[in-house]
């Protein structure tokens, strides 16, 4: 199966890396910023989820690398409205579906963890043919149908208003599952749908609920994301028969189109992966997705010493213990806002670890102080990589504050990190200031990339640093 | 000084590398003990270092930065 994934803008060649080691499989990294493309079989499905590097996932329908759109409106849209017929649909949804039954397990695992009565069960339908004829019958879920589902969207980063989800483990709040859909029960009887190839609408025993999301990006288009989804979304519910639903839908259909290149897809994940681990939030928490690119761009290797000096809520750290177990995190930061929330998400990573197994809870190599970023309570040339998320000055701190911070920043920084070896993952959206401070700490650090990435709107920028061979002074008398 | 018994020596001895038993046992005392409440205070200074469930605050006061 071609899989699509949507990744931090900036570090897709990071992505491709992640998939290639994990997988095995090359990935293509589309010109529409922020997706990669791979191929994998349907049964590494588990592992696909499994990537840190990816904030959700969809199966590829088909690609258009250079699709003509009309230059009337009315034309254009039209011939999105013809294509949906002529779709490769019957594959993808296989995906879909066992994509589904893999969310199923996790589901029932979940609930087990927490203990939930078993409300979600759905009325049994019976397993009696599927919907073409019976679009009245299936009303005892809600009523709020939307005639055409439409997602209106032009930007990157199409947030679906998910809430906070770890995505393996104990979930305080209440999660929205969508309706149980019986998948799998290929009844072979009752072709409901009239639709040619769309067999995964055969064997239903339900009428599938569907929603189409669209992303437009170019200047050259005739017609908004909202009608193409609207139009595009007609046709899949005349073509599917399926039910057009925006909040509780099963099948999310994507239609990314990008000046010519055009992608359908259909959705794999419903919450964003990029919050994962975290569940007490700050006012500038970062993706997990985020943490995760900065950490590999360090290349960590095994029994490194891993400082985040200004931790906040501590994504950086707790997503680095995760996935670099053999190394040694240490989070900090001067606010005791942060460090509480930081020990917060600390403590519910080793819940999550404990009700995997029975017996008491694993240790993880990760620990939170409270300490100020220009006096840190390390010794010179101690740690490997240094790794953090700078004062914008937007949020937190400010513009002026951060001229007298970065270079004593860059300076404790560069004392405690290992002469020659050590190295430093910065991001910043304050590139001015930044580059300021560098210039003047030349003699420690050296520029080796830089990355650009956009955080929450912002154009913010991921320096990494290598420590030169030179020694810095040595700590103050009081440590 | 933890009061917690770790029988770990005062000073590491030649090839603790290849102990497996201190190793062991400082692989405890680092990794699976975690003070909750407590101090950390400096040997050089003498200076005191609170710990607040499970957090050292080692922030400076006014006059000692």
């Amino acid at each position: 199966a071609v899989i699509g994934a949507t990744v931090p803008t900036g570090f897709e060649q990071t992505a491709a890396e992640e998939v290639r080691e994990k997988l095995g499989s090359a990935s293509r990294i589309s010109r529409d910023r922020g997706k990669i493309y791979f191929e994998v079989p349907a049964r590494s499905l588990p592992q696909v989820h499994r990537l840190r590097s990816v904030d959700n996932l969809f199966v590829v329908v088909q690609e258009f690398k250079d699709y003509q759109f009309e230059e009337k409106k009315e034309d254009a849209l039209k011939h999105l409205e013809d294509l949906v017929k002529k779709l490769p649909w019957t594959d993808p949804l296989k995906v879909w579906e066992l994509n589904n039954s893999l969310k199923k397990k996790k589901t029932k695992r979940k609930k087990h963890n927490l203990q939930s009565p078993a409300s979600r069960e759905k009325l049994s339908e019976g397993g009696e043919e599927g919907g073409a004829d019976q679009n009245t019958t299936n009303d005892q879920e809600d009523c709020a149908q939307n005639p055409v589902a439409v997602e209106p969207t032009g930007g990157q980063d199409t947030e679906t208003p998910q809430g906070v989800a770890s995505r393996n483990g104990v979930e305080e709040e209440e999660d929205h599952e969508q309706a149980d859909v019986k998948v799998g029960e290929q009844e072979g009887s009752g072709s409901g749908t009239k639709a040619g190839d769309s067999e995964a609408g055969a064997g239903e025993a339900k009428v599938l609920r569907f929603r189409v999301t669209c992303n437009r990006a170019g200047d050259k288009h005739s017609f908004t994301s909202n009608e193409a989804a609207r139009d595009f979304g007609g046709a899949v519910q005349e073509h599917f028969q399926w039910k057009a639903d925006m909040t509780n839908f099963d099948v999310e259909v994507l239609l990314n189109i990008h000046n010519n290149e055009m992608v359908v897809g259909i959705a794999l994940t419903e919450e964003s992966l990029h919050r994962r681990n975290i569940t007490h939030f700050g006012p500038t928490t970062l993706r997990s997705t985020l943490a995760y690119g900065m950490l590999r761009l360090c290349d960590p290797q095994p029994t490194d010493i891993i400082v985040d000096p200004m931790c906040g809520t501590g994504a950086i750290p707790i997503e680095g213990a995760a996935e670099w177990p053999n190394c040694y995190h240490i989070a900090g930061d001067n606010s005791p806002q942060a460090v509480k929330r930081a020990a917060n998400n600390i403590c519910s990573l080793l819940r999550k670890n404990e009700s995997k197994d029975s017996s008491s809870a694993l240790g993880v190599p990760l620990d939170v102080i409270q300490w100020d970023i220009c006096n840190l309570p390390l010794r010179t040339g101690s740690v490997d990589i240094v790794v953090t998320d700078m004062p914008f000055g937007k949020r937190i701190g400010s513009k002026k504050k951060n001229w007298d911070l970065y270079p004593a920043c860059l300076m404790e920084m560069g004392r405690i990190c290992t002469p020659g070896t050590g190295r430093a993952v910065l991001l910043t959206q304050d590139k001015k200031c930044f580059a300021k401070a560098l210039s003047r700490v030349g003699h420690i650090w050296r520029r080796a990339q830089t990355v650009w990435v956009n955080v929450g709107g912002l154009h913010a920028a991921v320096y990494l640093l290598r420590r030169t061979t030179e020694r810095a002074d040595e700590a103050r008398p009081f440590w | 000084k933890l009061g917690h018994p770790s029988e770990l020596p005062p000073e590491p001895v030649p090839n603790y590398e290849g102990g497996e038993e201190f190793l062991r046992r400082l692989h405890h005392v680092l990794l699976e003990v975690e003070v909750l409440e407590g101090a950390l205070q400096c040997p050089d200074s003498g200076r005191r270092f609170p710990i607040s469930k499970g957090v050292p605050n080692m922030l400076l006061t006014e006059d000692e930065a």
